[in-house]
């Protein structure tokens, strides 16, 4: 096996590593925040968790595929780990952007469901007496 | 809560344009808009001062309770589902005394600030 193919499942192995690793993190985290949105409707936080997740993968694997090829010429082992450092790091920034984003859907759908059950911003001047509108209202 | 009554003057035009774009906005709570003074909004709040609704804009919820001036639009954002966070903002103890100042003052030159509305709500 030579140094370029080494390299490249050196690449694959970590990037994959990487993505399970932050997708399971996610997953674990994330699903507390999903039920409190939900107002504990678990099966519905689990299944949008289950989804996020799976949306996740499919553009972490989607990148890590794509960015696959390394452009010069490998020979070495020094130029090897050189390449590999600037793969895996890009690999690693998307996933901390996608990660970020992640976090702020959930934060998003959190509190959605906070501001659609909250109380009025302010207490009346005062309660006056209501009558039902009038029944031959034109 | 589950519906606000707006009470609004029919004649002024900033009133009336704030009236269509908030009929517009996606809600949490309902609102049923009527004339100050009106026959149905004499019947249905007897004991109401209904000399001061004509001040200022008065919003009453379903129990009875009255939001006038500055309230009255907080309660209104309230009921909006892009504005909801906006009324919390704006009521707190730093912002609600400029509120008032700006909602009172809009209030006195209200038939004057109809080209205001066209700017900002648009419609003819």
């Amino acid at each position: 096996m030579n140094v370029v193919v080494t390299t490249y499942l050196v690449y694959l192995a970590i990037s994959i590593g990487l993505t399970v690793w932050v997708a399971q993190t996610l997953f674990k985290n994330g699903r507390v925040f999903l039920v409190d949105a939900f107002h504990g409707n678990e099966p519905l936080a689990d299944s949008v968790n289950h989804l996020l997740v799976v949306g996740f993968y499919l553009i972490n694997l989607g990148y890590v595929s794509l960015a696959l090829q390394m452009g010069n010429e490998i020979s070495t082992t020094t130029q090897s780990i050189e390449a590999l450092s600037w793969k895996v790091g890009l690999v690693l920034l998307v996933l901390g952007g996608m990660h970020f984003f992640n976090l702020l859907i959930f934060s998003r759908m959190r509190r959605r469901s906070v501001v659609r059950n909250a109380p009025p911003p302010v207490a009346p001047d005062h309660y006056t007496v209501t009558r039902g509108p009038q029944t031959c209202a034109s | 809560m589950r519906q606000l009554t707006v009470l609004y003057d029919p004649e002024c035009g900033l009133c009336r344009r704030v009236r269509e774009w908030l009929v517009e906005q996606p809600k949490y709570i309902e609102l049923v808009f009527m004339a100050v003074k009106s026959e149905e909004a004499l019947f249905r709040y007897p004991q109401l001062d209904h000399a001061l609704t004509q001040k200022d804009v008065t919003v009453i919820g379903d129990d009875g309770g009255v939001y006038w001036g500055a309230k009255a639009w907080l309660m209104c954002l309230w009921a909006l589902r892009q504005y909801r966070e906006w009324s919390y903002r704006l009521s707190t103890p730093e912002l609600l005394p400029t509120a008032r100042r700006v909602v009172s003052m809009i209030s006195q030159h209200r038939y004057r600030l109809e080209g205001l509305g066209k700017v900002f709500l648009g419609g003819s």
